[in-house]
């Protein structure tokens, strides 16, 4: 009963309640918004670099050639010869050494050379079909397949580079002979093929601007395939996986020694990526806690300033029988229900938000979240600090009401 | 029934009010008046336990309140005394029903809501049961203040100048109703007024001097 008449009190000033609930609101949005970001970011950053200890790319920034070929978001630092870079890739010191050649899109989806670990590496498996093992036969990620609804079989042009618009490849189709699970992971947005097929592709019209930064190869008139074992090529990348770590440390500076490529570690440049970030993230964080401070203040002057008018009510409760701390708890219950909804609302309005920049950060990085997470631990304290927030707000008037004086009170009135 | 003894009461540092015994039975009704100053409403606020008298006891059906602790005395209150006050209070957010229901919960910890709708038919202002307060007339709000008053079947009903701001027809209805029910419901009526209107009206009355 006193719940429902503090539920009936706050709607009865809906223009305090509506202030108060919007800025309680704002304020538990940004932050869910953040954590979730925060959290989901981390983990897909960090999934993807999984087993990858060193990048072997053109030389240019480092973190541009970790983007680009570790989470396929930016444009790749240029081409290295296959040749010095298998040199590198089979040093006793590598466990593992995946090739990259960037080379076409298919609707704005990267389709990448390379080998079948790469399926490998990121833990996908095929849900139907087989790897790819001839030219131009590709493995298409769950994601693509489900959006382009890409089935075994199904047969497509490439357009050159990474742009929609980019020339259209139509002398060699693409034939999807496998399709993988999802991952959760890069992977799940990309076409997989092997580095000759991208090779054979741009193979002889390299007069119309071939794959990034590949210099022009020798016209061959016959149509001949390609294989892995060709010299003179060149690949944009090698991801590294060391079996002597000593090399993760030593490598970078012998390779930008003594080549023309650098090796790049993924750790250390998403590490500086997030401190880029994190910079953001704290201001907002910030800005969100001084919402909640704000609301705080207009739950406080509401209550305040309707505990004056309603001095007679308090009084007239207590003459039907109401306690001191019947009336405390009437105050603190409509100071916990403004908190209460104002989470709900905030939580809910996070989510929304988090799905539109889910959709947008979907189209420019293929980079997907999930509003459905709850991340109970970071959550519930969120939860207890709206709950600390109401109580403080509400203490003073909650006091004021407890120890009103009734006599005085209807005597005035 | 309710019966008051010596009872002495003090604001700070000001004169010291002695009150007259009183003696009121079940169904009959006793007039307190007096000139402004005299202590009226502090004597109304003494009998409702609003205010702790510094002497003197008040027995109310045989449980002397001025000795209960203040949470006990919250609970007698609300289950056996009942108050009409000059200008009618309600919880503005709650409609005319449940301003009552709210009393019989807060007394009794349990709404009557039978109990309230035929209180309202019998002050004739059912058809505003689902009515805001603030949209009555005033003398349709002082029945209201007048059922509320009723709910829990008070042993004293306490009237603080219920007429005074009413025109002499609803003032005449007010007290017909005043009287009439507490009869009914076998309450003890006091009325605390300086309302020429009323004061022929009643052979029991005690005037503060």
């Amino acid at each position: 009963m006193i719940t429902k008449l503090a539920w009936r009190n706050i709607w009865f000033k809906p223009l305090n309640t509506i202030l108060s609930v919007i800025l309680l609101t704002s304020s538990v949005a940004i932050i869910t918004v953040l954590v979730l970001l925060e959290k989901q970011f981390e983990e897909k950053f960090s999934s993807n670099i999984d087993g990858v200890d060193l990048v072997l790319g053109a030389q240019g920034s480092p973190l541009q050639l970790i983007l680009s070929s570790v989470y396929q978001v930016d444009a790749p630092t240029g081409n290295i010869s296959y040749d010095s870079a298998k040199v590198w890739m089979q040093h006793p010191f590598v466990k593992k050494a995946i090739p990259l050649a960037f080379g076409d899109n298919y609707r704005g989806f990267k389709i990448l050379g390379t080998t079948p670990d790469y399926l490998e590496k990121y833990g996908a498996k095929l849900s139907e079909g087989k790897l790819f093992e001839k030219n131009f036969e590709v493995v298409v990620g769950s994601e693509i397949a489900q959006k382009l609804s890409l089935k075994l079989g199904d047969a497509f042009f490439g357009s050159h580079g990474d742009a929609l618009e980019g020339e259209v490849h139509d002398q060699y189709a693409y034939k999807v002979v496998g399709i993988a699970k999802q991952t959760g992971k890069v992977v799940d947005n990309l076409i997989l093929c092997t580095i000759p097929s991208v090779w054979q592709m741009h193979d002889d019209h390299e007069e119309e601007n071939p794959a990034h930064g590949e210099e022009g190869h020798v016209h061959s008139d016959t149509e001949r395939e390609l294989t892995i074992e060709e010299s003179g090529m060149e690949i944009t990348a090698v991801l590294l996986q060391f079996r002597n770590k000593m090399g993760i440390i030593m490598w970078p500076r012998i390779i930008a020694q003594n080549t023309k490529m650098q090796a790049a570690s993924p750790a250390i440049e998403v590490n500086r990526l997030f401190s880029l970030f994190g910079v953001g993230i704290e201001a907002l964080r910030y800005l969100a806690y001084g919402i909640m401070l704000i609301s705080g203040i207009s739950i406080f002057i509401a209550l305040f300033n309707t505990l004056k008018e309603r001095k007679d009510e308090f009084a007239l409760l207590r003459v039907n029988g109401a306690k001191r701390m019947q009336l405390l708890k009437l105050v603190m219950i409509e100071s916990l229900l403004l908190c209460v909804v104002g989470f709900v609302f905030g939580t809910i309005l996070g989510r929304v938000a988090l799905v539109l920049i889910s959709n947008a950060s979907e189209e420019d990085f293929k980079l997907g979240f999930n509003p459905y997470e709850f991340i109970w631990e970071k959550e519930g304290i969120l939860f207890l600090l709206t709950i600390t927030v109401g109580v403080v707000a509400a203490l003073i008037p909650a006091i004021k009401a407890y120890n009103l004086n009734i006599s005085k009170t209807l005597a005035n009135a | 029934m309710i019966t008051t003894k010596n009872i002495k009461f003090s604001y700070p540092k000001e004169q010291e009010f002695l009150f007259p015994d009183l003696y009121c039975e079940a169904g009959s009704t006793i007039l307190i008046t007096g000139d402004s100053g005299k202590g009226k409403t502090t004597y109304l606020h003494i009998l409702a336990g609003l205010l702790q008298p510094t002497t003197g006891e008040i027995v109310i059906n045989g449980t002397n309140v001025v000795s209960l602790s203040e949470s006990k005395n919250d609970t007698f209150r609300g289950q056996n005394i009942g108050v009409v006050f000059q200008k009618s209070h309600f919880i503005s957010s709650l409609t005319v029903l449940e301003n009552l229901e709210m009393a019989s919960w807060l007394a009794l910890g349990m709404k009557n809501t039978t109990r309230a709708i035929k209180l309202l038919e019998q002050l004739d202002i059912s058809k505003q049961a689902n009515k805001l307060t603030s949209q009555l007339s005033i003398g349709q709000q002082q029945r209201v203040s007048i059922a509320r008053a009723l709910m829990n079947e008070p042993k004293v009903l306490l009237a603080d100048e219920p007429t005074s701001s009413l025109d002499d027809k609803n003032a005449k209805k007010v007290l017909e109703l005043l009287t009439s029910l507490s009869k009914e419901y076998k309450a003890a009526l006091i009325i605390v007024t300086h309302d020429a209107r009323i004061k022929d009206k009643f052979s029991n009355q005690i005037t503060l001097v």
